[in-house]
């Protein structure tokens, strides 16, 4: 029996990012950082600011796509600490922008998003890049 | 989130090795015998050998899954499919799939992340998207209804 894919939303990620760093051309493609200087999150279940000190390494391949390697530290406005990631797949000629972040967290409020799979849809903004993230039910 | 069919895998497991205990829960390996997928765009066989679920048991009872297959479509292409999965439920569930009963699948969740690599140019598709499965842990083995994340 197959189950069909339900979602609902977990948050809107937003992120402030500083002057980019460019390893440049490597075994994988080219390497760009984009260091997290900080943002928000904000959803029904949870909201609060995005801590400086996180990055995204961003490796543009050579079929045209860009793979995204992001961490980040997550404090919500009750001042839980949330550790996430994702990775990802950015394809500009498709306009696809797709990530599956994973969160890890040790607060009993928060614990249900150690246990959860989640999709983020991302755009790029003027002020900077969005994720709409929703959990897989 | 719109999504849509990818494929549909039908997974035979080999015999479970038990790793035991690790400093972050319990570690078994499932090596994946055997077993087919099919879909609207891609359909073919699992090859064993390649294609093994490292799974960890962790402290808050919930299965971490790292799986690796490799995949050879009707028309000769190997994609190479790596996902990380999450199954847990309520104890009496996870016991009765543990006994080898055939569970409805709604009652917990299973829930895999596929991503695909492939060299093949009638399969470059994959290489560039992201997928969500939903999972059936069958006595056989486990049955993936995969997603693409449009």
């Amino acid at each position: 029996m197959s189950v069909p894919i339900h979602s609902r939303p977990l948050m809107v990620l937003r992120l402030a990012t500083s002057a980019t760093q460019d390893i440049g051309s490597t075994p994988q493609g080219t390497l760009t950082i984009f260091p997290v200087i900080g943002g928000s999150f904000d959803g029904e279940r949870l909201r609060g600011k995005v801590l400086a000190g996180g990055g995204d390494w961003v490796t543009a391949r050579g079929d045209g796509t860009v793979t995204l390697d992001l961490r980040v530290t997550l404090e919500t406005d009750d001042e839980g600490l949330i550790h996430m990631t994702f990775t990802g797949v950015r394809d500009d000629a498709n306009h696809y922008f797709r990530t599956v972040p994973r969160f890890e967290t040790a607060v009993p409020k928060y614990a249900f998003l150690n246990r959860l799979v989640a999709v983020g849809i991302g755009e790029i903004r003027p002020e900077g890049p969005v994720h709409l993230i929703e959990e897989i039910l | 989130m719109n999504t849509r069919l990818l494929m549909t895998m039908h997974v035979k497991v080999g015999t479970l090795l038990n790793i035991g205990a690790v400093p972050h829960g319990t570690r078994r390996t499932a090596p994946l015998g055997s077993g087919t997928f099919e879909g609207p765009r891609l359909r073919g066989t699992i090859l064993p050998g390649g294609s093994v679920d490292w799974q960890l048991l962790r402290t808050d009872g919930v299965l971490e899954m790292d799986l690796r297959f490799t995949l050879r479509t009707d028309d000769g292409a190997l994609i190479s499919m790596r996902s990380f999965g999450l199954r847990h439920g309520p104890p009496e569930v996870i016991a009765a799939i543990g006994r080898g009963e055939t569970v409805d699948p709604s009652t917990y969740y299973f829930r895999t992340m596929p991503r695909f690599e492939t060299a093949h140019p009638a399969y470059l598709f994959l290489n560039r998207l992201i997928a969500v499965a939903t999972g059936d842990r069958r006595p056989e083995g486990p049955i993936y209804t995969i997603h693409e994340v449009l």
